[in-house]
């Protein structure tokens, strides 16, 4: 018996391993989608199974076939109809007879959930309440009826209630299938190309991206989380996150030379840093920030191990994904996680490149190419930000984030 | 910059539009700019720029920074000159066409030693290059001439060794005809000078316009199967693509064909036997990539990273080694890229304005042989 973000997690009463094992024919993957349209989630993952991506200096095809698709909406803009049309992948109305492929029987060998876009309601807190989770539980009861379980992916964070969070990874746990899940941040291009070394003696770390609330902060979360993961003991789980706006967050960030100085070693990694008008560039300062970014908001997270991660959310500033963390010996390391959005600085979005590989290795391999418990954390600190935020600002106690897990030497992230 | 004390730059400009490589330059070097992971405050304490009336017209260019970023203005090109530390000389556009009268009035006006960077095109002709060269040299002013390209980063971020045992090598860019030819020059010659023995100076070019590149493609006469892993490190594939955001594996399903508008294709046959081969393909993708095959049947490619407007932070790069160089007086490469640089640009142009197919240079005497900087 063990603990899984303060919650007991039963001991296995159903051990239904990952018994895909049939060399002799492809194995197959079944996406469940909330919606397919031009650059929704689910088509950079679909087409990238069904087309092939750029991988490593050749047109990657996964050895995976996309036998079946569940898609939860069809709006104007679909296009899942045509994808399953071009490529002869049948649409499923429901997820069971998308994972049986019709059947009585679980009859694929990986399952991709991309409860990304579409049309869905959000609670009082302003949560997207995407149906991640239904979807979730449908496919493992599937796996339960069938006797047998196969990896899945999850799309960004597992859910919006923790609970169900929880329960996610007690499921795939409990039915000892492997569970891949989160942001393409931790896996695509870093700019410079750097890695730290496991057990680094790193003290804080600081992201600063852009986007919304219950959105890009979770892709924050997971840039900084990446890298924090990799610090001296592992990740020690979460005690506490307080998120600030205004004057209180500018005050804050004021009063602390280190916090100042690492998110100007961050912002120096950036390559869309807002430049005074007439100007090609412009020395950052917080006085500019907070005229370009009203509406920034900076997340300040304890860990339980004494380490700080602060994350900012500067939209109007800023474009892109920036990391920077100190080691204990006041070394600074930096980088940007490279997230070129289409369509106006590419036509693909290729940082989903990398996250489909490491799926692709999840699913042939039975083993999930990094710890869930990355996620499952990310997870957390995204609800206890908008928990924050609802409660006015207030710092947030989160003995429940005891999530401990220890990153693997390789990192997965894309460098070749 | 590392400079010990803070001194004059003296610049001379064309133009001073938005977002042109003048502005992107001059408010780097007045204004700072990030590198290697912190804010680099500039370097020159007093910064002089000399540039036609017009240039000054504008209210929010180069006026502006008089008010505000202590720029100065100096009318005459000798007294902008005369007591210059170093000197940046920026041409109108992306530097394709120089403006040799501006760095020939540097190299004699300003003191001995005086570092001279002029950004994109030495020269027009290699005649000339030759002469702005040796006239350096004379005058004991280091020089060099070069684009952001010189000093892009990659994706992959790989480096290229010294003496890479490279047996040929592709690039494909984008851009009009001289301008896209200029970029794929400036692409190729970082990556191929590199390879064992170094340059060893050119033999024959050989000009493929339009479909008659895809036709000599099948007899070998550039090397097709590189285009493939070049073209898999594009993020920016044109086409369906475009249409619906799907990925497409354009070599394989045989569009690159369809979708290069005006595809224009120079092999250069290099005097120790290597073949290099410049595309420019508007149409088929939108950035710039390489591949270079190793003597061992292996294959390098990557993505020729040119960071989003309208930052474009690639000129921070490109300024942290400008003011390297005028710092240390040692220039980033040496000037012999510049005289190559030069002499294809010209061959690519005169071939084409002839209609050739063509031309060979194997009787240019001295070949334009160098070894490339120790460090990219």
């Amino acid at each position: 018996m063990g603990t899984l973000g303060g919650a007991a997690i039963a001991a296995p009463s159903l051990c239904l391993g990952q018994t895909a094992d049939r060399p002799s024919t492809p194995r197959t993957v079944a996406i469940l989608a909330t919606k397919v349209a031009k650059y929704s989630h689910a088509q950079h993952f679909i087409d990238r199974f069904l087309e092939g991506y750029g991988w490593q200096g050749e047109h990657h095809r996964p050895s995976l076939k996309l036998a079946s698709l569940y898609v939860d909406q069809f709006p104007e803009n679909d296009l899942a109809r045509e994808r399953a049309s071009r490529h002869q992948v049948p649409i499923f109305p429901s997820i069971a007879e998308a994972l049986t492929l019709g059947g009585s029987k679980l009859a694929v060998d990986g399952v991709l959930i991309i409860a990304e876009h579409g049309d869905y309601p959000e609670n009082e807190k302003g949560q997207k309440l995407y149906p991640r989770h239904r979807f979730f539980k449908e496919t493992v009861k599937v796996f339960e009826d069938s006797r047998r379980a196969v990896p899945v992916f999850n799309d960004k964070h597992l859910s919006t209630d923790w609970e169900e969070c929880v329960e996610m990874v007690e499921d795939s746990r409990r039915l000892t299938f492997a569970f891949l899940a989160g942001s393409s941040l931790p896996v695509t291009w870093r700019i410079p190309s750097i890695e730290l070394p496991l057990e680094t003696e790193l003290e804080q770390s600081v992201g600063v991206c852009y986007g919304g609330v219950d959105s890009y902060d979770f892709h924050g979360y997971e840039t900084a989380q990446c890298m924090s993961e990799r610090r001296a003991g592992g990740e020690s789980g979460v005690r506490s996150l307080q998120a600030l706006r205004g004057d209180a967050l500018w005050a804050r960030v004021e009063s602390d030379d280190s916090l100042k100085s690492l998110v100007f070693s961050a912002l120096s990694r950036s390559h869309s840093l807002k430049a005074p008008k007439g100007y090609s560039i412009g020395r950052p300062s917080f006085s500019w920030i907070r005229e370009c970014s009203p509406d920034a908001t900076g997340f300040f997270i304890e860990h339980l191990d004494g380490f700080r991660t602060t994350q900012f959310l500067l939209n109007g500033y800023l474009r892109d994904f920036t990391y920077a963390g100190r080691k204990k010996n006041g070394e600074v390391v930096s980088c940007q996680m490279q997230l070129p959005m289409p369509p106006s600085n590419t036509t693909l979005a290729d940082f989903f490149n990398p996250l489909v590989n490491n799926i692709e290795r999840t699913i042939l391999t039975g083993k999930a190419a990094y710890p869930i418990e990355r996620t499952l954390l990310t997870s957390g600190m995204s609800i206890a930000g908008v928990d924050s935020l609802h409660a006015g600002q207030r710092k947030i106690e989160t003995p429940h984030l005891d999530v401990t897990y220890k990153a693997r030497e390789q990192s997965t992230y894309w460098r070749a | 910059m590392a400079a010990s004390t803070k001194k004059k730059l003296t610049v001379l400009l064309d133009s001073f539009e938005s977002r042109s490589p003048a502005q992107h330059l001059v408010d780097r070097l007045l204004i700072g700019y990030p590198s290697a992971g912190a804010w680099q405050d500039p370097g020159f304490d007093n910064i002089t720029v000399h540039a036609a009336e017009e240039v000054w017209k504008e209210e929010t260019g180069l006026k502006r920074r008089q008010v505000e970023c202590n720029l100065n203005r100096e009318d005459k090109p000798t007294n902008a000159l005369q007591d210059a530390d170093a000197v940046l000389i920026v041409p109108g556009g992306a530097g394709v066409t120089a403006n040799e009268a501006a760095i020939e009035a540097a190299i004699e006006i300003t003191p001995d030693n005086t570092p001279i960077f002029v950004h994109g095109a030495l020269a027009n002709s290699l005649q000339d290059a030759r002469r702005l060269a040796g006239l350096a040299a004379k005058r004991s002013k280091p020089l060099a001439a070069g684009t952001s390209l010189s000093v892009a980063g990659r994706l992959p971020d790989i480096g290229i060794p010294l003496n890479a045992p490279m047996k040929e090598a592709l690039v494909v860019v984008q851009g009009s005809f001289g301008a896209g030819e200029f970029a794929g020059i400036n692409s190729l010659l970082p990556l191929v000078e590199r390879r064992a023995g170094g340059e060893s100076g050119i033999k024959r070019v050989y000009r493929y316009h339009g479909a008659i590149l895809w036709g000599v493609a099948r007899s070998g006469r550039w090397p097709r199967h590189l285009l493939s892993p070049s073209l898999s490190r594009s993020d920016s594939p044109q086409g369906d693509p475009v249409k619906d955001g799907r990925t497409q594996d354009l070599v394989g399903l045989g569009l690159v064909e369809k979708l290069a508008s005006d595809p224009r294709g120079w092999v250069i046959e290099h005097r120790d036997g290597f073949r290099s081969t410049i595309l420019t393909l508007d149409g088929a993708v939108a950035d710039f990539n390489f591949a270079i095959e190793m003597k061992d049947g292996s294959v390098l490619s990557a993505q020729i990273y040119q960071p989003p407007k309208p930052n474009e932070e690639n000129y921070s790069r490109l300024a942290a080694v400008i003011e390297r160089f005028f710092s240390s007086g040692r220039p980033p490469w040496p000037v012999e890229r510049s005289l190559l640089t030069a002499h294809l640009q010209s061959l690519f142009l005169n071939l084409s304005l002839l209609g050739g197919s063509v031309t060979d240079v194997s009787a240019l005497k001295p070949a334009i042989a160098y070894r490339p900087t120790p460090t990219e």
